[in-house]
């Protein structure tokens, strides 16, 4: 329960979020509708003050020398022996994303409040961005697999309500339906592995430290968290729903797929990195998703037409590298290298309109393209060649032709046959 | 169980039906006022049930807190003498079968909660499937009962506890009587047919009298509990199975009533398979999970019905259709329900999926991997079905319609408050359900070593 300040802190910074996300729907359901100063106003003060209850939480742990700060409410609910423990945490792996949210959240309200002036889903916008920053933080600050997983979903959700953000145009809600069910075919790797862990290990909490796990059990269920981080990483085989997901306004793209929601899925695996470390195969294949993933996304990213799916494909190659830094057991320089890489996209992603801006304006000064730089190293490869991998880069590695072709395709078939036989006798 | 309550919670809608038909003035009124009759009974029921023994009058209560729901989403148009008549006696029978403990009587009850189906002035269909799945499902009972009647048997449940009465012929025309009257597979046809053709609200209400399962807990369990540890596992399959084959099959269906019925459908088997797993965690997932899908999938129907009403019962889910630009609270009911149906944290079906998905897998490894493909399948079919009703360009078209009336925002947000309150703080819901759970279990007499 709680004895201290810093619990009381840590409450407050995953909770603000969602309460000021469930007073302002219910309100708007009751039938007022804020204005658009009191929203970015409210959202500003709950960060910041979010942002400074973080930091007196780090001031606290530097000082006294504490691992963690840990808040536990007890089980939210039991079955006999099954417990669904309600457990907070902030350790030296969560705080750094936690701030990161906390962070970038806050500032993307603000740049929101002006570049969605007048918009008609102005409150929304803000509506998802405080449920996406409570699931996230819940996720991050989750003390067992099971909240976690809480986290995780309504992080999904909102990614994809957020995605079809501009819902009179059919494309954006199509590409959410896809991003939707790419996110819930990965998830049931993290619900299984939750089972798989509570069942080996007797609990899915890592406050008092990791699920002891060993031998195949380690590999089963590290593969399985691998599938769902894969998933929500966008990670090969599943990135073909990464440009997709560009649909939405250019804020949510930034805090989804330049910082936060890309990297929940790093974070996954570096909270189970120990263990990671204990399975060969799954080092390996954390190791060769990420370099997989790193060359199909500087690959895809070449090809990209858009400056926003270039950024994506940047964005994929570097979580890619880090991937490969987990695999290797590299924690702290992929915890770094998750930092750096959040900050230094949120605010390429947040340039990029004005970027395209500046960019013509350079060109017309200097009267015409700027010179090309670098070596071109793809000529030392023969014509035929360049024209395959140009060609596998524009269609973005198959993925998407191979994920329609041998999945997607067959399960309609399927489905279509299943209804020709629910049809023998029926009336329509 | 309190006998004059019971009488009180089960005679009063009947009542009401026979005053709607005769006087058919005012029939919403009296409908509204006889299920509220029947709520406070049945709540009085089960705060005076013990909490191993409160299943059946937490039934009762569930079912007729969505009468009472359905009696004020009926939109006007539908709100005849008839179908209020028809409503009020299937809340009645559906009691009558909940409440009881003879055979006899449930076997009426299952009957009479049929009955209003196969008259065209009430809920009848065109179809002749659901008429044949209700008829057969019936037969299957009617002949179960009457072979435990011929080999001598007490017609009381609480007699026959633990006696395998008729033995395998009586187990397996019981099971037969689950199959259909549940819609698992092969015998599903019959429930997307009477979503598509025959009234949305009542038939949603038959299928979420979920008579299948409560045979499954009632009757099979206590009955055969030694055949039933033997067989449950086959049993528990074809419940993930048909949750699985519902779940594709939902892929490609465009009719929107068809559609959630078969999202229904597959939801519910999973209320089986939990049922079926032999573990408290199943079962108490199971249990929780039967009334977040009866909750969500009456929103869902009744909003369905609504929109049908206002822009024209033509609506598919093979276009878009930018209904959200016209009703927008009917948009965020139906976002809310759709989720809650398929396990978004936050709501109640969050808790119950997990304790599902930690039952099943617990006692089938291997085969329990389906249920969470399922209900992944069917959140993709749930959220293609709202994408494509409220999302897209608005069609030009339709003229300006209401959303949501208040009355009708009440009954939703009821709804959505229960789902999510008890999502929040699930624990009480679960503890009751855990309780009968354990009474499942002991039946079962199965410890399965962790």
């Amino acid at each position: 329960m709680i004895e201290d300040y810093s619990q009381i802190l840590l409450v407050f910074a995953v909770l603000a979020p969602g309460v000021l996300f469930v007073v302002l729907g219910v309100l708007w359901l009751l039938g007022w509708s804020p204005v658009e100063r009191v929203i970015s106003r409210l959202t500003g003060l709950t960060f910041t003050a979010s942002i400074f209850a973080l930091a007196a939480i780090v001031w606290k742990l530097a000082v006294t020398g504490t691992p963690a700060v840990i808040v536990t409410f007890g089980n939210w609910f039991t079955v006999r022996d099954y417990h669904f423990p309600l457990v907070l945490m902030a350790d030296r792996l969560s705080l750094p994303f936690l701030g990161m949210t906390v962070v970038l959240a806050g500032l993307i309200g603000r740049f929101s409040a002006t570049y969605l002036h007048r918009e008609r889903g102005f409150l929304r916008f803000f509506l998802l961005l405080h449920l996406f920053a409570f699931g996230s933080l819940l996720a991050f600050a989750a003390g067992s697999f099971d909240l976690l997983a809480g986290g995780w979903e309504m992080v999904g959700i909102t990614s994809v309500l957020l995605i079809a953000f501009f819902q009179q145009r059919t494309a954006p809600v199509e590409n959410a339906l896809r991003v939707f069910a790419v996110y819930r075919a990965c998830d049931i790797g993290l619900l299984v592995a939750v089972f798989a862990i509570y069942n080996w290990a007797g609990t899915a909490s890592f406050a008092g430290g990791l699920p002891v796990l060993s031998g195949s059990h380690a590999t089963i269920v590290c593969l399985l968290l691998l599938l769902a981080a894969s998933g929500k990483a966008a990670q090969v085989p599943f990135s073909g729903w990464l440009p997709r997901a560009m649909e939405g306004p250019t804020p949510s793209s930034a805090i989804f797929y330049g910082a936060i929601s890309i990297h929940a899925g790093a974070y996954l695996l570096l909270r189970v990195q120990p263990i990671i470390g204990q399975s060969l195969l799954a080092s390996a294949a954390v190791v060769t998703i990420g370099v997989l993933t790193a060359v199909h996304g500087t690959m895809s990213g070449r090809t990209s037409a858009d400056a926003k799916t270039f950024l994506a494909y940047a964005s994929l190659t570097q979580v890619g590298v880090v991937f490969v830094e987990i695999g290797m057991g590299w924690k702290w320089v992929a915890v770094v290298h998750i930092l750096g890489h959040a900050t230094v996209r949120t605010l390429q992603f947040l340039r990029a309109p004005s970027m395209l801006h500046d960019y013509h304006k350079m060109h017309s000064r200097v009267g015409g393209e700027l010179a090309p730089t670098g070596k071109h190293l793809d000529t030392l490869l023969s014509d035929r060649t360049q024209m395959w991998l140009y060609r596998w880069s524009l269609d973005r590695g198959h993925l998407d032709t191979i994920l329609d072709r041998w999945v997607i395709y067959p399960l309609m078939v399927v489905s279509r046959l299943f209804a020709r036989l629910d049809d023998v006798g029926g009336v329509r | 169980m309190n006998v004059s309550l019971t009488a009180v919670a089960i005679g009063v809608p009947w009542l009401a039906a026979i005053l709607a038909v005769v006087t058919r003035r005012q029939v919403r009124a009296i409908a509204f006022a006889a299920a509220l009759v029947s709520v406070a009974a049945s709540t009085l029921l089960v705060q005076a049930a013990p909490a191993r023994e409160s299943l059946n009058p937490a039934l009762m209560l569930l079912f007729s807190c969505l009468t009472l729901g359905s009696t004020l989403l009926l939109a006007r148009r539908d709100c005849t003498p008839g179908t209020i008549g028809g409503i009020q006696f299937l809340l009645g029978s559906t009691l009558l079968a909940y409440s009881t403990d003879d055979l006899r009587i449930l076997l009426a009850g299952w009957i009479l909660s049929t009955v209003p189906f196969f008259f065209e002035q009430w809920f009848g269909v065109r179809s002749w499937r659901p008429r044949f799945g209700l008829l057969a499902s019936s037969a299957a009972l009617a002949a179960a009962i009457a072979l435990i009647a011929v080999s001598g048997q007490a017609m009381s449940i609480a007699a026959l506890k633990e006696r395998s009465p008729g033995g395998m012929a009586v187990f397996g025309l019981l099971v037969a009587a689950v199959i259909l009257r549940k819609g698992i597979c092969p015998a599903h046809a019959w429930v997307a047919d009477a979503a598509g053709s025959g009234p949305a609200i009542p038939t949603a209400l038959l299928f979420n009298g979920h008579f299948g399962a409560m045979l499954v807990a009632k009757l099979i369990v206590p009955l055969f509990p030694n055949t039933a540890r033997d067989l449950f596992p086959l049993l528990s399959y074809l419940a993930m199975a048909t949750a699985l084959y519902i779940a594709i099959r939902a892929l490609t269906e465009n009719s929107p009533r068809r559609l959630l019925s078969f999202i229904a459908l597959s939801q519910s088997a999973c209320i089986l398979a939990g049922l079926e797993s032999r573990t408290v965690e199943g079962i108490t997932g199971a249990l929780v999970h039967w009334f977040v899908v009866t909750a969500s999938t009456m929103g869902l129907f009744g909003i369905l019905r609504l929109l049908e009403v206002r822009f024209g019962e033509n609506l598919t889910a093979s276009k878009h259709l930018g209904l959200g630009e016209h009703a927008p609270r009917l948009a965020v009911f139906f976002a809310v329900f759709a989720l809650a149906l398929v396990g978004l944290p936050g709501t109640l079906s969050f808790c119950s999926q997990d304790l599902l998905i930690h039952g099943t897998l617990e006692s089938h490894p291997l085969t329990g991997l389906l249920l969470p493909i399922a209900t992944a399948m069917n959140a993709v079919s749930v959220l293609r079905l709202f994408a494509r009703l409220f999302l897209g360009k608005r069609r030009t078209g339709f003229t300006v319609m209401a959303d949501a009336l208040p009355r009708e925002r009440w009954v939703l947000t009821a709804g959505v408050l229960f789902v999510v309150v008890f999502g929040l703080y699930p624990s009480w819901i679960v503890t009751l359900r855990s309780a009968q759970a354990e009474t499942v279990e002991e039946a079962l007499q199965v410890q399965v070593p962790r």
